[in-house]
């Protein structure tokens, strides 16, 4: 066991083996206020541990032993590390069962959909979902806005607030039976202080929003969500230089994936969709063309589908192609009302 | 640097402000009325009430907010011709019948320019800034009418991909320019358009379901919003008005004209909910009369 052997005091060894560091590797890629986090210590004491960790695997590189660039991981680590990531719940059960769990943390995942279907009421919704406690299954993380049409009300984000609360202290109280004293102490006035919310009225202030967010959430580690509605207005408007648009686009998401990446947070992008002539006809595609479509992880489509809402998994990496019914009700997204409609995998 | 820092939620009103239609019924079924700071589309047939109820709304953006006005003034811009003068002082004068609103004329505060075309539109666009800036009377300028937007648009584009492209672009830029100006000035900005019939499904992408009603039927036929999804994109709220006549019996009261001894005619409107990020799906009957247009519980 690597830990064992690091110099460090033998409560801190056994807190670390205890919570699962047995390697060096392991720690390799924690910042000190996670670690602290994780095993209930100070800051200064999570780096200190760290430090002296970097030291002994660096000397072990020199030895010639199983050395690992700092930072770099197994892919066995990463898959471990993502199974233990947190997702964030849509609300919709099946809407969560068809993107393995949730929005994932360390992705870009891409929505879009028609005028009306529910991306802005969606966004809402994952912006209040953040929130929910760690104790309560959630991530207790904060949530930036950044909404380019006007179409994020506050009455809305209140009233699904309202409803959220509503369903945490149920759910609290089932897990807290024997303990009354155990109260939900969020309020949805707190919920919506922990919107972080930005209005953009042009493409250079969408641009100069997303060059700021990297300060913003260096001070803010609690942001877990950023939140684009959508990403496409400002970019439709005439723009004679369209290799320009492109590359102002493709820089765009290359800081959105360092940032998901970086503050391990989910980054959630809506799109419009337009339509394309291909093959003699009109089809609907999402907007900003087929070099855009290569920037997100994740790209999940809203649709119609009779009198219902669908979600449909357009591209992923690790999810198949699967569809499901959502519903936009008044206490937010929830599972769709014909409960007797099975998720159809294909 | 303005722009980028957030805002706290909290210290914005917890409700929009809106501004009311001139009738509770409406006004409930839109959650208190046009909502500020936001672009509401309103789309119906020529002859469904559309222009009626902007005149309305630019006189009821006078009253106070203690009852659902705005204190305020209304920049009415129409690209459909005449001006109903006519009709805004009919309506007027039921107004000033209805509220009691002090030593003023309500036609003062309703500003009437006309608007020829889209490119005209947007080169006028930093003049109406300034106007905005800079109130000419009493009351603020908080309402901005389009009537109508796709009479902006009708003439000079051809179904060409190059002119279909230079259209979707110019929406982007007056509806950006519009919420850029609804954010700056708090204003609740209403843009009517106008419906084309539904050519079947070879018809292009027009029978998209877009909002709460899979169809739209107005006057038994089936229609669209005019402009396309391009232009649905660009604005925040959508409604829709349909007309639909009715034989009835005698007994039933009705507003329109009678057709025979026994059968009358009548026409029922409807206004819809389409799609807007506030509201529910909803709808309301209403009815035109000389006062103005008002909702009909039924």
């Amino acid at each position: 066991m690597e830990v064992g052997r690091l110099p460090i005091s033998a409560s801190h060894r056994a807190k670390l083996i205890s919570a699962g560091y047995t390697t060096l590797s392991s720690l390799s890629s924690l910042s000190p206020s996670y670690l602290a986090r994780e095993l209930n210590i100070t800051d200064s004491e999570a780096l200190e541990i760290l430090k002296v960790a970097s030291l002994n695997s660096r000397l072990d590189r020199t030895d010639g032993g199983q050395a690992i660039v700092n930072g770099a991981q197994t892919a066995w680590d990463m898959l471990h590390e993502e199974q233990l990531l947190p997702r964030i719940t849509t609300s919709c059960a099946d809407l969560d069962n068809i993107l393995g769990g949730g929005i994932n943390c360390k992705e870009v995942t891409e929505i879009g959909g028609v005028p009306g279907i529910g991306k802005t009421q969606l966004g809402i919704q994952l912006a209040v979902n953040v929130q929910i406690p760690v104790d309560l299954g959630g991530m207790g993380g904060k949530a930036v806005y950044i909404d380019t049409e006007g179409s994020f009300m506050v009455e809305r984000a209140l009233q699904i607030a309202e409803a959220s609360v509503l369903d945490m202290s149920e759910y609290n109280d089932l897990l807290h039976k024997e303990n009354r004293a155990c109260q939900m102490k969020l309020k949805p006035n707190d919920i919506l202080e922990s919107i972080y919310y930005f209005r953009i009225c042009s493409y250079t202030e969408q641009m100069a929003v997303i060059n700021y967010l990297d300060k913003f959430i260096s001070e803010h580690k609690d942001v877990k969500l950023v939140i684009i509605d959508s990403v496409t207005f400002h970019f439709r408007q005439d723009f004679e230089d369209l290799a320009l648009r492109t590359r102002l686009l493709g820089g765009m998401a290359l800081k959105l994936m360092n940032l998901a990446k970086t503050y391990n947070l989910a980054v959630v992008i809506f799109n419009q969709v337009t339509t394309k002539y291909m093959d003699g006809s009109f089809q609907l595609a999402l907007a900003l063309g087929d070099s855009w479509s290569h920037s997100c992880t994740n790209r999940v489509i809203l649709y119609w589908n009779g009198d219902e809402r669908y979600a449909y998994i357009d591209k992923s990496p690790s999810l198949r192609s699967a569809s499901a019914p959502f519903s936009v009700t008044t206490k937010g997204i929830r599972n769709s009302a014909s409960n007797y409609k099975r998720i159809r995998m294909m | 640097m303005a722009g980028v820092s957030p805002e706290n939620l909290l210290r914005r009103p917890l409700t929009a402000q809106k501004c009311s239609l001139g009738c509770p019924l409406l006004d409930r079924c839109l959650g208190g009325g046009v909502p500020c700071n936001s672009v509401t589309e309103l789309v119906a047939e020529s002859g469904s009430g559309k222009t009626q109820l902007c005149l309305q709304l630019s006189l009821s953006a006078q009253l106070p907010p203690s009852r659902g006005g705005l204190s305020a003034s209304s920049l009415f811009l129409h690209s459909e011709f005449p001006f109903p003068l006519r009709r805004l002082e009919q309506l007027c004068l039921a107004f000033c019948g209805l509220h009691s609103i002090g030593e003023f004329n309500p036609l003062d505060n309703v500003f009437v320019r006309a608007a020829h075309s889209a490119d005209q539109l947007l080169d006028e666009m930093p003049q109406i800034e300034s106007f905005l800036s800079e109130p000419k009377s009493r009351f603020p300028v908080r309402v901005i009418v389009i009537d109508s937007i796709a009479a902006l648009f009708r003439s000079e584009f051809d179904n060409t991909p190059f002119d279909l492209k230079r259209r979707s672009s110019l929406f982007f830029k007056i509806s950006g320019k519009l919420k850029s100006l609804a954010k700056r000035f708090d204003l609740a900005v209403v843009v009517t358009n106008q419906v084309v019939d539904f050519m079947g499904e070879n018809g292009g992408m027009n029978g998209l379901r877009i909002g709460n009603l899979k169809y739209l039927y107005s006057s038994g036929r089936r229609v669209c919003p005019a402009l396309g999804l391009a232009w649905a994109n660009c604005v925040n709220s959508r409604l829709f008005l349909s007309r639909n006549e009715e034989v009835v019996a005698e007994e039933n009261s009705s507003v329109n004209v009678g057709n025979g001894d026994t059968l009358r005619r009548q026409t029922r409107r409807r206004l819809y909910v389409l799609f807007a990020p506030h509201l529910p799906e909803s709808s309301t009957e209403f009815v035109i009369r000389r006062e103005g247009v008002f909702g009909v519980d039924r």
